[in-house]
């Protein structure tokens, strides 16, 4: 599987029921793309028309908001997300290794891309997710990974990828458990 | 031994979870069937998770650091068959005692819990557990005794109450003004938008007690004659979300939401709106903008929110923590809150301890507290041993509190004169392994991005300031990039519209104050006192130490380690090749990597 099968097929009736449900009106903007999100993982450019089509909402806000907020992307996204916290107690205990551990086990290189070349993970930086004791803490799917060295995040994300049948492109520092098990402990 | 008597209390926050309360709680469930089981929000002791309390025969012990490795030493000695379990018992005393002070547990004893009084305490899923701990019986005191709006918010003013936002303005004043407004309908907005990086106090109490949250929505839309509102929290809190909507479908249930509240003239009701990720949207105005639907921009004010607010109508936004201060102070009166704190900075304020410090989690002192005071007895001091050398309070928007100034009470004036902000309580706690210069920059790369970009100051101000340090951590920075940058701060602070600009050259300016030094060390000497800019560092194997394994090569993001198995003499690092993202000092367990 490639990057170009992660395209969402968008469902028409959905995004009409959504605006059936949530409304029609300028402030139904913002919820009205959460859902879209929430379903396909980000924002495809159909449903977006869909949108426009249906409320009034015009294609300038629309768009004007999806770019506004953090939370929304324009582009598709890895089979399973990971999100590494970038907040304060995080970025002093050394989320950047997280990240750079993360791209090298998924073999990402372009520092503009942030999904895998097989669409398995996608990568992304998210400001403070409320953690701040555990740092840095990164989530995958919806499962937190707390106190994190760069090396406990290349093991979590094998034995992650292994529960769910997806297959890690990089080179993995892997297979030396008990050398560094102490790293280990902090999830055990 | 009889388990129909035995209570087990778990914490499962986010934190907890993210800890693995869930696992524990299964575990827990197998060993104990027939004990009931208490899920309950975040106690606070973070560094603690996962946190289980267990109450059998008239004695209660609370456990910190509960894995399932430990659960069999508890399950031994509940059957009797094994003294306590070592280490990870925080405190152990008769139920119907308070705790004793013991030296883990001095984390709590030394607070004092207002707005934080029911979290971890009980079940934020339970209407029953919430009113069982006086639960709605300030707004059914308000209701029940006739109490005007006007006398509510007199209350609020005896207890000097201000905004737990950051700003700290005067909540009753706030709330004044609104009440005077002209206009039938008016709006309520519980501003959940906890954007700071490094603060998680609205997260807890959204988490751990929201009937607490909605009462304090209640009495203040008693006060301000609201009856419509708008709990906005992030998207990133799912948890608080879920337990937020579950308190508001029970509250409706129950009469305390809606029509006709407890049978009296006033009625509203509220929506919540997600956040989508936006820290400017901490501002008032940007906030309202983008509950309508706009990008979360601010505007110029006057008008005022509380004159001209969401839809055009009066509104006033008060934070969760705010809120979550007005069921206690209509309890208990105006004025045993004001005889907590200090002459202008009354009652007590949420922070969220992290980084450095020992013990970190959500803790809620008195003011006038020194912040010596707080990172010692409560915080446990330097988590490595190592000298701490700063607190960061306030987050983008704040400061850099040095060591030498530990003395400061934790006051709004007090604060202020440090160049830091009280901020929303966001704490991160440094030790001499930080760099304040990464840390500047790290902010500003922050509020750069945040910035909406509506006043060219903020928008390119913010980023001439981040080039300016992205120079200088890069080691090509010169000294007149010192002037450059306390040149363009007051230029930034005085030509941006709202709170984001205004507070945007903080960090900088705080950390120029304080650590100078660590500037031109930066600049003249080339050298990172800290050990974290990654141009002014090396990696190198320190062959003696070396073993060999191999570890650091397998690591190693960009192979620049080479050398021959259990051959330390030939291992080292082509200097070349490494980014120095350190990642094979972090693996190395004879710590034979030198970084300098």
């Amino acid at each position: 599987m490639s990057k170009q099968s992660l395209e969402a097929k968008v469902e028409p009736e959905l995004i009409r029921q959504w605006i059936q449900e949530i409304g029609s009106d300028s402030s139904a903007a913002v919820p009205l793309l959460q859902s879209i999100q929430k379903k396909y993982g980000y924002l495809p450019r159909k449903a977006m028309d869909l949108v426009v089509a249906g409320t009034e909402i015009n294609a300038s806000q629309l768009y004007g908001v999806a770019t506004f907020y953090a939370q929304f992307r324009l582009t598709p996204v890895g089979r399973h997300l990971i999100k590494v916290c970038h907040g304060t107690a995080c970025h002093v205990s050394g989320a950047d290794r997280v990240n750079t551990s993360l791209r090298h086990i998924l073999g990402i290189t372009d520092e503009a891309e942030d999904t895998a070349d097989n669409g398995s993970y996608t990568v992304e930086n998210v400001a403070c997710i409320g953690c701040c004791s555990l740092a840095p803490v990164m989530v995958v799917g919806t499962e937190a990974f707390p106190n994190l060295k760069g090396a406990d995040a290349q093991r979590f994300l094998s034995k992650h990828a292994a529960s769910v049948g997806e297959h890690l492109p990089g080179k993995s520092g892997d297979g030396d458990a008990v050398e560094s098990g102490s790293a280990m402990e902090a999830h055990a | 031994m009889s388990e129909q008597a035995m209570v087990i209390t778990i914490g499962e926050g986010t934190c907890g979870i993210a800890a693995g309360a869930k696992e524990v709680t299964e575990l827990l469930v197998k060993r104990f069937p027939a004990a009931v089981i208490r899920h309950v929000g975040c106690l606070g002791m973070c560094h603690q998770e996962v946190m289980v309390e267990i109450a059998h025969n008239g004695w209660s012990t609370l456990y910190g650091n509960v894995t399932k490795k430990n659960i069999p030493k508890i399950v031994r000695y509940y059957q009797g068959a094994a003294p306590q379990p070592d280490g990870i018992v925080i405190r152990s005393h008769p139920t119907d005692q308070p705790a004793p002070e013991t030296e883990k547990n001095s984390y709590l004893t030394r607070q004092t819990r207002i707005a934080l009084r029911n979290v971890g305490q009980l079940d934020p899923t339970s209407l029953e557990q919430y009113r069982s701990r006086n639960g709605y019986q300030a707004i059914e005191k308000i209701i029940r005794s006739g109490m005007t709006p006007e006398q509510v918010i007199e209350e609020v003013k005896i207890s000097n109450l201000r905004g737990r936002g950051g700003a700290g303005f005067p909540t009753a004043i706030k709330w004044g003004f609104a009440r005077s407004a002209p206009g039938d309908l008016k709006y309520l907005v519980c501003n959940g938008d906890e954007g700071d990086p490094g603060a998680f106090m609205d997260r807890s109490l959204l988490e751990g007690d929201p009937h607490n949250v909605l009462e304090g929505m209640l009495i203040a839309a008693y006060a301000i004659g609201a009856s419509k509102g708008y709990a906005y929290i992030r998207a990133e809190y799912p948890l608080a979300v879920e337990y937020f909507g579950k308190a508001m479908a029970d509250a409706r249930q129950a009469g305390y939401l809606g029509k006709h509240i407890l049978g009296s003239d006033f009625s509203f009701d509220l929506k919540i709106k997600e956040g989508a990720g936006a820290f400017v949207c901490g501002e008032e105005t940007a906030l309202l903008a983008s509950i309508e639907g706009q990008r979360g921009m601010p505007r110029i004010r006057p008008p005022f929110p509380a004159i001209k607010g969401v839809f055009g109508k009066p509104t006033v936004i008060n934070n969760v923590e705010t809120l979550s201060n007005l069921a206690w102070i209509i309890n208990n009166g105006g004025a045993a809150y004001a005889a907590i704190g200090t002459e202008k900075s009354k009652g007590t304020k949420v922070f969220a301890l992290a980084g450095a410090v020992a013990r970190g989690g959500l803790v809620e002192i008195p003011m006038g507290m020194s912040i010596r005071q707080l990172l010692e007895e409560i915080g446990g001091g330097s988590k490595s041993g190592r000298p701490l050398k700063a607190v960061q309070l306030g987050g983008p928007s704040g400061g850099c509190i040095p060591a030498s100034m530990f003395d400061t009470p934790i006051e709004y004036e007090a604060i202020n004169a440090t160049g830091a902000i009280m901020g929303s309580g966001g704490m991160v706690v440094m030790d001499e392994k930080a760099c304040m210069v990464d840390l500047a920059r790290y902010f500003l790369e922050f509020t750069q991005l945040e910035s909406c970009g509506k006043c060219t100051f903020c928008r390119i101000g913010t980023l001439r300031m981040k080039e300016l340090l992205n120079k200088i951590c890069a080691g090509e920075g010169e000294m007149s990039d010192l002037d450059l940058l306390a040149e363009l701060a007051p230029q930034i602070k005085t030509a941006s519209l709202c709170g984001l600009g205004q507070t945007a050259p903080n960090p900088v300016l705080t950390t120029l104050d304080y650590f100078r030094d660590e500037y031109i060390a930066h600049i003249k000497d080339k050298r990172c006192p800290g050990g974290v800019c990654k141009a002014l560092i090396t990696h190198t194997i320190i062959q003696k130490e070396c073993t060999g394994c191999s570890i650091c090569e397998r690591y190693c993001p960009v192979d620049a380690i080479e050398g021959t198995l259990k051959k330390p003499e030939t291992w080292v690092i082509d200097q070349q090749v490494c980014i120095n993202c350190g990642m094979c000092a972090e693996v190395c367990n004879p710590e034979a990597i030198l970084v300098q």
